[in-house]
């Protein structure tokens, strides 16, 4: 079997790459090693009747060229949730709601602070101004210099820039859960700040927002636009081996020992995956194979889905459930589960981001009835005695518990992920550092392999749903294959 | 007990008693005789006759394991695979970045095991490289080793009733009136080694003393040892250029030292070939001979062509067998022609405390070559 090029990975990333390429007149096949398609973007049954994201519960990157370009919306992408305010849950009742109407979030952080009330309005802007110019950087491969604008930012931990701005633990709280992948005291943890900021959902810059149908709509649009476009999908295949020709990617080598050629190859792996192939071995020198050993990712993520038999109600201040939740009490609250991650122990308060996926789209459960979905970051990849998925569950309802009182009495089904579930989907390969965020789109994409592109959410400035890598890659091969 | 900073060699003993002046270099933790008597006579005896020196400082590690080939593929710099066992080839090793890392000679001891013999450790880098193909690294440093030069080398060994007709690069497994030792052709200078248990150091020292005695044969130090690589033009790590040690270094060039012929560019695996093949183009600089007209020896000096810097010197030394002073420089290659008239300034000495300047002139390399051998 042969084709003009391979997208290795069906995720969002490979789709987006794969129609590209298809678009551009290529003979493109998509090999995927799970059943399904989506990667990281799935909407799956987990209990009868309730249907969740399985891992990514909320967009907030998509990459809007790519939405525009293979027009998305006429496939049939629509959202449910088109800005989530940010949620701040409290166990004393003062949640705290950051929405974009700015006047309303000051008097929301004023039960806290009034400073801290003075401040927003003028750090959102200058956070806003600055993530707009970071923009060409981080969106298109064009953007090759880093603006002068970031400063100081990109040495500056999270914690010292929140402390520098605000006095009450709450706002730095909510304002820390956005930059999770790194703990608030790495420098340069500041710039996932910004890099949240400079994206844009549904045309609103920093906007979190959620497909109508979850997030495997997303891929069912892609999908659709892919198959229009030509591309070839082969699902349950496991790419072993990169094929090499003349010291260049010839095409792929499968499990089963079949071969496909193909002159262009691209692969959602990340540079370690990459290393694991025997082509990947041959091809990187010894010190960059070494930092590539060296650079396992600390942190993992489980994620937590439950199925309800009542509206969740939470006590205190009124809070919109179309939101997404943050349950950190303090800044430290990372920075002490990004410590216990490295130690390789469960922490104590469980950092947690909560969405009601049934809140936009009631159709994901019974009338009446309601989906949580937990994602909690950061956690340890392997803990001592491995990971017990109902101690992780009833630790994470407990929490929840605390802020919507009575709400563990309510749940009637719980699927959870573990980091051991999650590594084995190997979708959390990615090591965030802020050489990474600052890092050229062609370093991130190109490999010593000639040929060989890499088009996954690795690839990316921070790892995310976002399609920017598989859109980059795939002009990237395109203008190298010209050559 | 802690581990002694410097080591013997199983030669010590002897060394020891012949070395009159008690002059010692250490060269890679090892102890060894400067020289016995005098460098220069040592020198011309093992290019007139024949000088037996302990070369058990190199470096050398036995690598072994299923994947030992497809490892070398893509640690050194030219094929390895079709070596036959018994047999030998040089080659480098480069640092990501295409810097110059080290140079050895890589011997198939059978289908799954090499031996690597080098001048300066690399232990770090090849460790961690060899892990990633689950191959083993076994510490041959213990061993004795002795060089055997000169024309009447191969008359020598004959002599001492070791079987000796043996190709250049060759080796061989034997036993040797009671010890097994290994008897190889690895080196430049046209002569033999014996590589030996360290207890054996003694006895293989002592026989070849005996058979060597007739022919003239002289105990020869680290510094004659040295100078006859100068007079062959031979770089070695460490001591002519300092190696890459950086993973991701671009230097030293192999290309401006003169090693290029032990790079393969049609080997496609090895490590740093890209950024080597990019940088090669680039590189303006060769290894050159120079000699000085004085007799005083001109190390690590600028070279000037009608006043403008065209190189440098490296290493410098008398030579007693041309009767001046030589240096290897590395020059650009608009004046590497040989003939080409330099000059230089030789650095001052307690003699001649001021600075004076020198003529000299590029010489092609090597400055002698190795005798033939001569077999009575």
């Amino acid at each position: 079997m042969s084709a003009d090029a391979i997208v290795v990975g069906a995720g969002v990333n490979g789709l987006v790459a794969a129609t590209y390429l298809a678009q551009a007149g290529r003979k493109v096949v998509v090999l995927e090693a799970k059943d399904r398609l989506g990667g990281a973007c799935r909407t799956a049954s987990f209990a009868s009747g309730f249907q969740g994201p399985t891992l990514a519960h909320a967009l907030y990157a998509l990459d809007p060229r790519a939405v525009a370009e293979l027009k998305l919306a006429r496939r049939g992408l629509k959202f449910a949730v088109r800005d989530m305010p940010l949620v701040l849950l409290r166990a004393d009742g003062k949640h705290l709601v950051i929405g974009r109407d700015v006047r309303a979030a000051a008097r929301a952080i004023a039960v806290h602070s009034r400073a801290d009330a003075e401040v927003w309005p003028r750090f959102r802007r200058e956070l806003f101004d600055l993530a707009r110019a970071m923009r060409p950087f981080w969106w298109d491969e064009a953007g090759k210099k880093m603006p002068a604008a970031i400063g100081m930012l990109h040495r500056l931990g999270l914690a010292a820039w929140l402390d520098s701005q605000f006095e009450s633990d709450a706002v730095k709280a909510a304002l820390a859960g956005d930059a999770a992948p790194l703990s608030p005291l790495a420098p340069g943890s500041s710039l996932l700040l910004v890099w949240r900021a400079a994206q844009e959902m549904c045309g609103l810059q920093g906007a979190s927002a959620i497909p109508l149908g979850g997030p495997g709509a997303l891929i069912d649009a892609l999908t659709a636009a892919a198959k229009i476009a030509g591309v070839e999908f082969r699902t349950g295949v496991h790419v072993s081996d990169i094929l090499m020709k003349d010291g260049a990617a010839a095409g792929t080598v499968l499990d089963s020992g079949d071969e496909i050629a193909a002159s262009l190859v691209l692969a959602s792996f990340s540079r370690r995956q990459l290393l694991a192939t025997r082509a990947g071995r041959a091809a990187f020198g010894f010190s960059q194979a070494a930092e590539l050993e060296r650079s396992v990712p600390a942190a993992a993520s489980a994620k937590v889905l439950l199925a309800l038999n009542t509206p969740p109600a939470f006590g205190g201040i009124a809070v919109p459930l179309r939101g997404r939740f943050v349950l950190a009490d303090r800044v430290e609250t990372f920075v002490t589960a990004h410590a216990a991650a490295r130690a390789g122990r469960l922490p104590e308060e469980l950092p947690m981001e909560i969405v009601f996926p049934t809140v936009g789209d009631p159709a994901l459960a019974p009338l009446g009835q309601h989906v949580v979905s937990i994602r909690i970051a950061p956690l340890p990849r392997h803990v001592t005695g491995g990971w017990d998925a109902a101690r992780l569950a009833a630790k994470a309802i407990a929490a929840l518990d605390r802020c919507a009182s009575g709400l563990a009495r309510h749940v009637t089904a719980a699927q959870v992920l573990t980091p051991d579930d999650i590594a084995a989907g190997a979708e959390d390969e990615c090591v965030e550092s802020v050489e990474r965020m600052l890092s050229h789109w062609p370093s991130r994409i190109r490999t010593p392999i000639d040929g060989l592109f890499l088009c996954g959410a690795a690839s990316e400035p921070v790892g995310a749903v976002s399609g920017r890598a598989g859109r980059i890659a795939a002009a990237l091969a395109l203008r190298e294959a010209a050559r | 007990m802690t581990k002694p900073l410097v080591r013997a060699t199983p030669f010590h003993a002897r060394t020891a008693a012949a070395n009159l002046e008690n002059a010692w270099v250490t060269r890679n933790g090892i102890t060894l005789a400067s020289f016995h008597t005098d460098t220069n006579d040592e020198a011309l005896a093992a290019r007139l006759r024949v000088a037996m020196a302990d070369i058990s400082w190199r470096w050398r590690i036995m690598l072994e394991g299923a994947r030992v080939v497809e490892f070398l593929s893509k640690l050194v710099t030219r094929d390895v695979s079709r070596l036959a066992p018994g047999t030998s080839l040089k080659a480098l090793w480069l640092a990501d970045g295409g810097g110059l890392r080290g140079a050895a000679v890589i011997a198939r001891y059978g289908r799954e095991s090499f031996l690597l013999a080098a001048s300066a450790p690399d232990m770090d880098w090849i460790a961690l490289a060899a892990a990633a193909y689950d191959v083993k690294l076994r510490d041959m440093r213990e061993e004795g080793g002795l060089a055997i030069v000169g024309p009447y080398a191969q008359a020598t060994v004959n002599a001492a009733q070791l079987t000796a007709d043996l190709e250049p690069l060759a080796f061989r497994k034997l036993s040797w009136r009671g010890i097994d030792v290994t008897l190889s052709r690895f080196g430049e200078h046209g002569g033999y080694e014996i590589w030996c248990a360290p207890d054996d150091g003694i006895l293989v020292w002592d026989r070849i003393a005996r058979a060597g005695e007739r022919f003239g044969l002289m105990p020869a130090g680290v510094a004659a040892m040295d100078l006859l690589d100068l007079e062959a033009g031979i770089v070695r790590p460490e001591r002519d250029y300092a190696p890459a040690r950086d993973g991701n270094a671009n230097g030293p060039s192999a290309v401006a030292l003169g090693l290029e012929f032990l790079i393969d560019p049609d080997h496609r695996t090895f490590n740093g070939r890209t950024a080597f093949l990019a940088a090669r183009e680039k590189e303006a600089k060769r290894l050159a001979g120079i000699e000085i007209d004085s007799d005083r020896p001109a190390p690590f000096t600028p070279l000037l062509l009608k006043g403008s810097a065209v190189g440098h010197t490296l290493r410098s030394v008398w030579s007693p067998a041309l009767r001046r002073a030589i240096a290897l420089a590395q020059i650009d290659v608009s004046a590497i022609a040989p003939g080409t008239k330099l000059t230089l300034t030789l650095p001052p000495s307690l003699a001649v405390p001021e600075l004076r300047t020198s003529e000299a002139r590029v010489s092609a390399l090597p400055f002698l070559k190795v005798p033939d051998p001569i077999v009575p």
